[in-house]
């Protein structure tokens, strides 16, 4: 391990202290970031990624929001108000709000799901550090929270002329935005390669 | 005041991909060994890159708070929304938490990101040795706030899916959108292609 830590936003470089098992460092002269806290537990990450695939699952199956006018109703799935852009013509935002709610979160979860499992067991998955590469890449562009309250913006501006009802894939849309902030707080980028360093302890290593 | 430490005076730098510290490599490109992510010591043509995103969304800015967002037409009349008339509807109908939220998210982080990561860039080209950590924070802000500009977006998908009531009313969108959603991912384009650390950078000597 080397023993120099550049901090990425400014450069400077620090001297590698003992592993910080809790808290964090920051940069001296910028504040950045330098290391989060160490020791999630793998199984815990993995607990968290399936329990993101199952909400995933719920909030694209069920309908979102179904709205009651006159005796007539609507629904609408997450994908259905994806679609809803591109029925009116507009395919870029379709294809936006489609990547950012529904495909991004996906190959997160999943590609997570790929690595830590043969992780667990000491194995490598193929192709690993691209996995690894895509996951860092595709991160910041994961949109659940801010979809969640565009949904209730939606929502408020309809309620003044419909009756409103919120459906299950809402609710589990709140739960997956919580599940995903867990899951992404305990997997950054610099954890999963210290799993995959063979040997490092993998269960929570708190004493 | 003596130059601190810095990856670039020692001949090491960083995997931006995967934080490892890497002995400075010589060849053009070079790859990270841990994670084969192409390394560099700063992002490629980062303030040119960014200066052009910028402008992109600056430009885009207009047509995007001007053209209509929506058309809402129903049996009584016909309505145009842009941003700022939907938040207007949303303060007179009394919810002004949402308003307040709406106007913050879709009309003030969009110009704001656009005026301060210009400052940024302008003084990142300039080197200037004032408020460096000020202007490191205020980036940070921008990356973490950029983000919450998409709310509008996602409000208008499930409006326009969800109103098509035959004969009752219906949300058509409009160009506004779209120039909208353009410029919220130029400009979250644009805070990704500045490489911070120029801010720090001293003018070679």
């Amino acid at each position: 391990m080397p023993s120099v830590i550049l901090c990425p936003a400014c450069d400077l470089a620090h001297r590698r202290t003992a592993p910080q098992r809790s808290g964090r460092t920051r940069c001296a002269r910028c504040h950045a970031l330098l290391q989060r806290p160490e020791g999630a537990a793998i199984d815990t990450a993995i607990a968290l990624a399936v329990c993101c695939l199952v909400l995933l699952w719920l909030a694209n199956a069920y309908p979102l929001v179904a709205m009651q006018v006159n005796g007539s109703s609507r629904e609408t799935t997450l994908m259905g108000a994806a679609a809803g852009f591109y029925t009116q013509g507009y395919a870029t935002l379709a294809v936006l709000v489609l990547l950012t709610t529904v495909i991004i979160p996906l190959v997160e979860v999943a590609s997570l799901l790929y690595i830590l499992i043969p992780l667990r067991r000491e194995r490598a998955a193929h192709g690993q550090r691209a996995v690894i590469r895509l996951l860092t890449r595709v991160r910041p562009w994961s949109f659940m929270e801010v979809f969640m309250l565009g949904a209730l913006v939606a929502l408020v501006r309809l309620s003044k002329f419909a009756h409103v009802v919120p459906g299950s894939a809402l609710w589990s849309s709140a739960l997956l935005m919580l599940c995903m902030a867990a899951l992404t707080s305990i997997t950054s980028p610099e954890q999963l390669w210290r799993w995959t360093v063979p040997g490092h302890p993998r269960g929570a290593d708190h004493e | 005041m003596s130059d601190p430490a810095t990856g670039r005076s020692l001949g090491l730098l960083i995997c931006l991909d995967c934080r490892l510290t890497v002995r400075d490599v010589k060849s053009a490109d070079s790859n990270c060994p841990r994670c084969s992510a192409s390394l560099c010591v700063r992002k490629p043509h980062s303030l040119a890159v960014t200066t052009t995103l910028l402008i992109s969304a600056a430009l885009l800015y207009l047509p995007a708070n001007l053209l209509p967002v929506m058309d809402t037409r129903t049996f009584f009349d016909d309505e145009n929304d842009t941003i700022m008339s939907g938040v207007l509807v949303l303060l007179h109908s009394g919810s002004w938490p949402i308003a307040v939220l709406v106007f913050i998210a879709s009309i003030i982080v969009p110009l704001l990101k656009i005026l301060a990561l210009g400052v940024l860039v302008f003084s990142a080209y300039a080197h200037s040795p004032r408020g460096r950590l000020q202007r490191s924070q205020l980036y940070r802000m921008l990356e973490f706030i950029g983000r919450w500009s998409m709310l509008d977006i996602y409000a208008i998908s499930l409006l326009a899916t969800l109103v098509q009531v035959e004969s009752f009313a219906s949300i058509t969108v409009g160009w506004g959108a779209w120039a909208f959603g353009a410029v919220v991912v130029l400009t979250l384009l644009a805070a990704h292609t500045f490489d911070e650390r120029l801010l720090w950078d001293e003018p070679c000597a």
